[in-house]
């Protein structure tokens, strides 16, 4: 996508530094201060005017085309707005999942709520601590 | 109308809300000065000028909304019409106005 991209604002600059060199080379001809015959549709106001050769006008507005398209395929993703939606993105992706630090990354949006230190208890932690490590002494004396 | 039992119900991401923003202003910054490159190669005086930026505009929103929004713009803006169709409709009125007028004075003068 970034190489089609890339390759869609090359070929839009290119056709416009052409268009725009053209429409110059144009301005310097005698003839090219003549004005345009008058619009039967539109009325004088919105009249363009435009006293280009047909080929250079239709380059011009088919290089910002594509150089718009261009622009907007190289410009970054959009991101879903739904939370449902952005967090079910955050807890498949893999790279996301991964904690950097302490409340970054993790993958879910409400770690820091299920997982509150300061409610944890501690005396039936350390309790169910002592029964795994009684467990495991008989283990040892039985073997 | 904003329903707040809706928006508690299905709650929005202010993250992802202020990234497209951003990357909609961008592009709408990025092309208004190409628009204005176009106007004054083309030659355009007074009122077809503002008509040419806001037909440019239109389209960009046109190819927002088929290339990056995937047809669904309910899904990537709160209100498509305010924040996909019209955002930022302004604010690149200026750099148009800027290249527009280099170009015409480059090219007609």
């Amino acid at each position: 996508m970034a190489a089609l991209a890339t390759a869609v604002n090359i070929l839009g600059m290119l056709f416009l530094a052409h268009a725009v060199y053209s429409a110059y080379e144009h301005s310097l001809l005698p003839s090219s201060s003549t004005p345009t015959a008058a619009s039967y549709i539109l009325p004088q106001a919105l009249d363009p005017k435009v006293n280009l050769p047909l080929d250079i006008t239709l380059e011009t507005l088919f290089s910002v085309f594509l150089l718009c398209a261009g622009v907007v395929l190289s410009s970054p993703e959009l991101k879903p707005i739904q939370w449902n939606v952005w967090a079910g993105r955050l807890e498949r992706s893999k790279e996301a999942r991964e904690i950097k630090e302490v409340g970054v990354g993790g993958g879910n949006p409400y770690a820091g709520l299920e997982e509150r230190a300061g409610f944890l208890d501690i005396r039936a932690a350390s309790r169910g601590f002592e029964e795994w490590r009684q467990q495991q002494d008989g283990g040892k004396i039985e073997s | 109308m904003i329903d707040e039992k809706d928006l508690a119900r299905r709650p929005i991401v202010q993250e992802s809300v202020q990234h497209n923003a951003r990357t909609v202003s961008n592009i709408r910054a990025l092309t208004a000065s190409l628009f204005g490159v176009a106007a004054g190669t083309l030659g355009l005086e007074s009122f077809p000028g503002f008509i040419f930026y806001f037909l440019g505009t239109a389209t960009v929103s046109m190819l927002i909304y088929a290339l990056k929004a995937e047809s669904k713009p309910e899904s990537y803006f709160f209100q498509p019409l305010g924040d996909l169709w019209a955002g930022d409709l302004f604010g690149g009125l200026m750099s148009f106005v800027l290249t527009w007028t280099l170009f015409y004075g480059l090219c007609k003068a």
